[in-house]
């Protein structure tokens, strides 16, 4: 399973991408988890914005759902955090 | 100013049609546009919100009693590194400085937007009505960025190895309020060029909060958005500069300040609702421009003609830069006459290379 997190907006207007591909990691039941419960509850079209608000894409195994700040879900938001701290 | 209804409220239920809850929600009394704004909401949540919040601007909040007219009204929370708004409140109006930096930044920077307004273009708070200012600090966990959510301003710490905390530059609390003051009055689109417009104006308020604050003139100031924001590590002095777009960083990690100075360079993108953050570079350059030209302290007459065409009434949610440019000459022609004033404004956008009619 690969997940994909770009980011873009945000004040400095600077985008950010990175990626994890769990197959074979000790943890990848724990990714997978959390990555279907994100799609589970995801939308596909853009969500509404605020000024200088980031956006998010995440991509699982080729399905993109959107979201924005500061209207993350919980699952949204570890996910995001997880894939741009631990992926390249 | 403000009207209670003494706790009576139409009722509202779902058969009555959107559009008609849609001009409810426009209207001025509050005792029809309370309701008919939370029917929306409670109908279509954060959607139908936000689209609110596009059409009508933010809801009118009543001032506290205490408020007098032309003092500001404060209130600094702390998110305790969690993503809950506001949080836990930590300095109210009046209260002593403590021991949280970020809070006292914050605090300090609010007054110092609020001095502005009011001083320079007789503005009471961001409604013009002394709306509350509040802001949250320590938001998230090593957050790298700022923003206004439709009613407060939020702030990040930084991860400390590309940005340092959001509360540093005075400019940025600066542009996160007059994104405020945007939404109470022209509510420039996000997106494409309105979008930019609305970050320009962020930017040029922003930088203007920093100059009264410096006692700078215009060819004093250094014109740059989120000078100290970066790390030591980050080759780069600050996030945006007005005075040379695309020059303000150029970095391993960050990489290239995108940001064009004229049309020639304007950037096509789907990213970022159209490049607000990008495009945002031409009318900023354009305001540099005008402010150097008609030289002196450019809050006094450059910062007056942009603030006149914002709260004018005039400029369309829409706007394009050809729009934003053509007003910007029509209000220096109304508030200085056929003089250097008017030259100096239609070749700030001659030189961006954005027609005036």
């Amino acid at each position: 399973m690969r997940i994909q997190v770009r980011r873009t907006g945000g004040f400095a207007g600077i985008e950010r991408r990175a990626e994890v591909d769990v197959t074979g990691r000790p943890d990848a039941q724990e990714w997978r988890s959390l990555a279907e419960k994100v799609l589970a509850a995801g939308h596909s079209t853009p969500p509404a914005v605020v000024p200088d608000g980031f956006s998010y894409e995440i991509t699982v195994d080729g399905r993109t759902i959107r979201a924005a700040d500061p209207r993350l879900t919980e699952d949204q938001r570890e996910l995001i955090s997880r894939v741009l701290k631990e992926g390249a | 100013m403000t009207t209670t209804h003494g706790g009576f409220e139409p009722v509202f239920c779902t058969i009555v049609p959107p559009h008609v809850l849609d001009r409810l929600a426009r209207n001025e009394d509050p005792a029809l546009h309370g309701p008919a704004r939370r029917t929306l909401q409670r109908d279509a949540m954060e959607r139908t919100r936000r689209h609110l919040t596009t059409v009508t601007g933010a809801a009118a909040v009543t001032p506290p009693a205490g408020k007098q007219a032309g003092q500001p009204h404060r209130t600094v929370y702390d998110a305790g590194h969690g993503t809950d708004l506001p949080g836990r409140k930590v300095r109210s109006e009046g209260q002593q400085p403590g021991k949280d930096a970020s809070v006292n930044r914050a605090y300090s920077g609010l007054g110092a937007t609020f001095e502005l307004y009011l001083k320079a273009y007789k503005r009471d708070s961001i409604d013009g009505r002394g709306l509350p200012l509040d802001a949250s600090v320590h938001y998230d966990e090593k957050y790298n960025n700022a923003f206004w959510n439709g009613e407060q301003m939020v702030f990040g710490d930084g991860d400390g190895e590309i940005f340092l905390d959001f509360t540093i530059p005075v400019d940025v609390i600066g542009h996160e309020l007059t994104h405020g003051v945007t939404q109470h009055t022209a509510n420039l689109e996000y997106q494409g060029q309105s979008g930019a417009l609305n970050e320009s104006v962020s930017d040029v308020f922003g930088s203007l909060i920093k100059q009264y604050t410096l006692g700078q003139t215009a060819a004093q100031a250094d014109w740059l958005i989120g000078a100290g924001l970066l790390a030591p590590r980050v080759t780069g002095k600050a996030l945006r500069s007005m005075k040379a777009p695309g020059t303000a960083y150029d970095d391993d990690v960050l990489g290239k300040d995108p940001q064009p100075a004229t049309m020639d360079h304007y950037v096509h993108t789907g990213s970022d609702n159209g490049g607000v953050h990008i495009n945002s570079g031409i009318p900023n350059h354009a305001f540099y421009l005008a402010a150097t030209a008609l030289g002196g302290h450019a809050w006094e007459k450059a910062g007056q003609i942009w603030y006149d065409v914002l709260t004018g009434g005039k400029l369309k949610s829409d706007a394009q830069f050809a729009d934003f440019a053509t007003l910007t000459v029509k209000a220096a022609r109304e508030r200085y006459g056929a003089g250097d004033e008017l030259e100096g404004v239609k070749k700030a956008w001659e030189q961006v290379g954005v027609r005036t009619a």
